[in-house]
């Protein structure tokens, strides 16, 4: 049932039937609140809003203002990135604004100031639960994507070491396993966000997929994509080439190559797969998961390596541990030290305020005690300024 | 006449010992209550029993002494110790010359003093051990001994002749268990031939030396003066300067003393020299 929205409002809100969410909005819709609102919330715009598209020309004075990102770029550039709550706002409010925060300015600036030459600088991201370690680290992706460098973006590492229905045992070698599936899906998306490298980057070496198959040296990396998409049971292996060869000709300087993991703790943690006959199967005996751990040593140049850590969704982890050894474990710390540990804490005062303003000009907060005073600073005290819990208090709102 | 004489004497005894112990309490007007309580229990003979236990009132005056001044007032300063605790005894308040208190002070008061207290009595003490009765000790059992090897002059020989040593204890205390805790605790010097396999899981504390922080972050650093064809620079070098020293406190920090904000950024900080990490705004 969709209310008349004509009478009300320059932005059309576009409420998605079939999300949950929204629902319980429907039933707070009404249209005086919002004509009291059309007025304040025109004018100080500017305070949680900049028109700066691009993040390279993001700086200090930007911080804590939302920018908006058009929606095909957001399909080119982020097809499997964003949180999916995240995701489902893009599709609420039709358009995806991002806020420039402290941390994602200090890692452009670093890598504005990254000597290609020099092996590839390791950056960990953590904070804890909900202050926007994913948020910040798609911000990165975007400002690389936009200064031209090869994203290598890995959403979700924890996606590879559990709930994998099929595991086949490996042709390459024969201790490890595959996990086709999961393979395929990255290697869609990863195709979907770099379509002009693939044409331009070569093979160095010939692979043989199978009797019939095999990709030349010298031909495009596409093909070997192509081939992992066609062929499913091949797919980890052509991830595995992928990785290596991308790894090998970032040195040769051609282009800069920017390595994003999401949750990469999942890489040295344990996983709940389970071979055949019921034993345990440890991290790199995964094919995927063993060829990723090799990106992340620093022995090549020519780019970039930002990961983020999160509890969320790790395994054998206790709920409260964010911090890089307790998520880590020894053996990833080892593997990535020395890391520059960037940590991202919870709203600052300017920024919840921004958020707030910003919710309020989506005309998402149509509570009629949401537009005061009392309001915002109740909800400033039950979200304890945690993005993430200011989300989903808001949601029902 | 006589056993009920005896009888008499012996009631009234414990009559009196009754009424000694619970009339502490008791103040003034019960002693003109003792004066009455005690004709009837001279006069009735036959109740006396009985009378025992209901009275309980008050104190016999006959029964206190007149009050003797402690030892301790005629003891003088410099006097022999050793005589007045010549073995291991109990504490001993009348005998001790130092105004010692023991206990819990109850609300606003201050800690028992030492007459009649029984925590000073429990505990062991050492006022037969004091340096001029160990002397005396010394000075007599030196008759038995032999001299002490003159090359043995150093801790170190001493150790490295007799790495094993052993202490014995032998002071009753109670506990929950019959063992003595520090039993367990054995500490060798000398080292044997299976400690050399010692992992680095085993480790009590974190050793920067031989770690994999310490390769990574010398395989980096090569990597970067290779990177800048700057190949003279050796191992020994890298290890000795500024950057690396840094960095190794902050990891031996973040690995000993767990993660805090300020390793965190001391860490961050070692890092960004030591891979000479620019901040271009």
């Amino acid at each position: 049932m969709l209310r008349s929205l004509k009478r009300l409002v320059s932005h059309p809100l576009k409420l998605d039937h079939g999300c949950a969410l929204h629902t319980a909005a429907k039933h707070c819709f009404s249209p005086m609140v919002s004509q009291d609102v059309q007025t304040p919330a025109e004018t100080p715009r500017a305070v949680f809003y900049t028109s700066e598209k691009d993040p390279a020309k993001h700086t200090e004075q930007h911080e804590g203002q939302h920018y908006h990102i058009p929606l095909e770029e957001v399909k080119a550039v982020f097809p499997h990135g964003l949180p999916r709550r995240f995701q489902q706002q893009i599709k609420t409010f039709n358009e995806a604004c991002l806020m420039v925060r402290k941390p994602a300015l200090e890692l452009f600036s670093y890598l504005r100031g990254t000597n290609f030459a020099h092996p590839a600088v390791r950056y960990v991201i953590y904070g804890e639960k909900g202050t926007g370690k994913t948020m910040t680290l798609c911000h990165v992706v975007h400002y690389c994507s936009r200064q031209g460098w090869l994203v290598l973006h890995i959403p979700d590492a924890h996606l590879w070491v559990k709930n994998c229905k099929e595991l086949l045992p490996s042709s390459y070698n024969r201790e490890r396993l595959d996990q086709p599936l999961q393979a395929s899906f990255w290697l869609r998306n990863f195709k979907a966000s770099n379509e002009h490298f693939l044409q331009e980057i070569k093979t160095q070496r010939r692979y043989v997929w199978g009797k019939r198959e095999s990709t030349e040296e010298g031909r495009p990396l596409g093909e070997v994509v192509e081939q992992g998409l066609a062929r499913v049971r091949v797919a980890s292996d052509a991830v595995g080439v992928v990785l290596k060869e991308l790894k090998q000709q970032s040195d040769l300087g051609s282009f800069r190559l920017l390595v994003a993991v999401d949750g990469v703790n999942a890489l040295w943690g344990r996983t709940t797969l389970k071979k055949e006959d019921k034993s345990p199967v440890s991290p790199e005996e995964l094919t995927l998961v063993y060829n990723l751990r090799k990106l992340m040593v620093n022995n090549w140049k020519g780019g970039a390596i930002v990961t983020t850590l999160s509890q969320t969704g790790s395994l054998f982890k206790p709920s409260s541990a964010y911090l890089p050894q307790e998520l880590l474990g020894k053996e990833g710390f080892d593997a990535l030290d020395p890391f520059v540990p960037i940590p991202v804490p919870n709203y600052s005062p300017k920024e919840f305020e921004s958020c707030y303003r910003y919710y309020l000009d989506r005309k998402w907060l149509q509570h009629e005690k949401a537009h005061t005073e009392a309001g915002k600073e109740e909800l400033r005290f039950l979200s304890g300024c945690n993005p993430r819990q200011l989300e989903r208090l808001v949601a029902p709102l | 006449m006589a056993p009920v004489s005896r009888a008499l004497r012996a009631a009234a005894g414990s009559w009196a010992v009754l009424s000694w112990c619970c009339g502490t309490a008791m103040g003034g007007p019960r002693f003109g209550a003792a004066a009455y309580s005690s004709v009837p229990a001279v006069s009735s003979r036959e109740s006396q029993t009985k009378e025992v236990s209901t009275r309980r009132r008050g104190r016999i005056p006959q029964l206190v002494k007149s009050h003797v001044p402690p030892r301790t007032e005629k003891m003088a300063v410099d006097q022999d110790w050793s005589s007045v605790y010549p073995t291991a005894a109990a504490f001993k308040p009348a005998s001790v010359p130092l105004p010692i208190r023991m206990g819990y002070p109850v609300k606003r008061g201050v800690p028992p003093p030492k007459e009649g207290n029984l925590e000073l009595i429990k505990i062991p003490n050492f006022l037969h051990l004091t340096p001029p009765a160990i002397k005396k000790h010394c000075a007599a059992l030196k008759d038995f001994c032999t001299e002490w090897p003159s090359a043995l002059d150093s801790d170190e020989k001493c150790e490295k002749h007799f790495p094993i040593e052993i202490e014995t204890v032998d002071y009753i205390s109670s506990g929950t268990s019959i063992r003595n805790p520090k039993a367990r605790v054995v500490t060798l010097r000398k080292t044997e031939m299976w400690e050399s396999e010692k992992s680095e899981e085993d480790m009590e504390e974190y050793i920067w030396e031989n770690s994999r922080s310490q390769n990574n972050a010398l395989d980096t650093l090569l990597q970067i003066k290779a990177s800048e064809n700057d190949s003279n620079v050796t191992k020994e070098d890298l290890l000795a300067s500024e950057v690396v020293k840094n960095y190794r406190s902050s990891v031996i920090a973040l690995k000993n003393e767990g993660e805090t904000e300020k390793n965190m950024s001391q860490y961050k900080e070692s890092v960004k020299k030591l891979l000479n990490i620019q901040a271009l705004p």
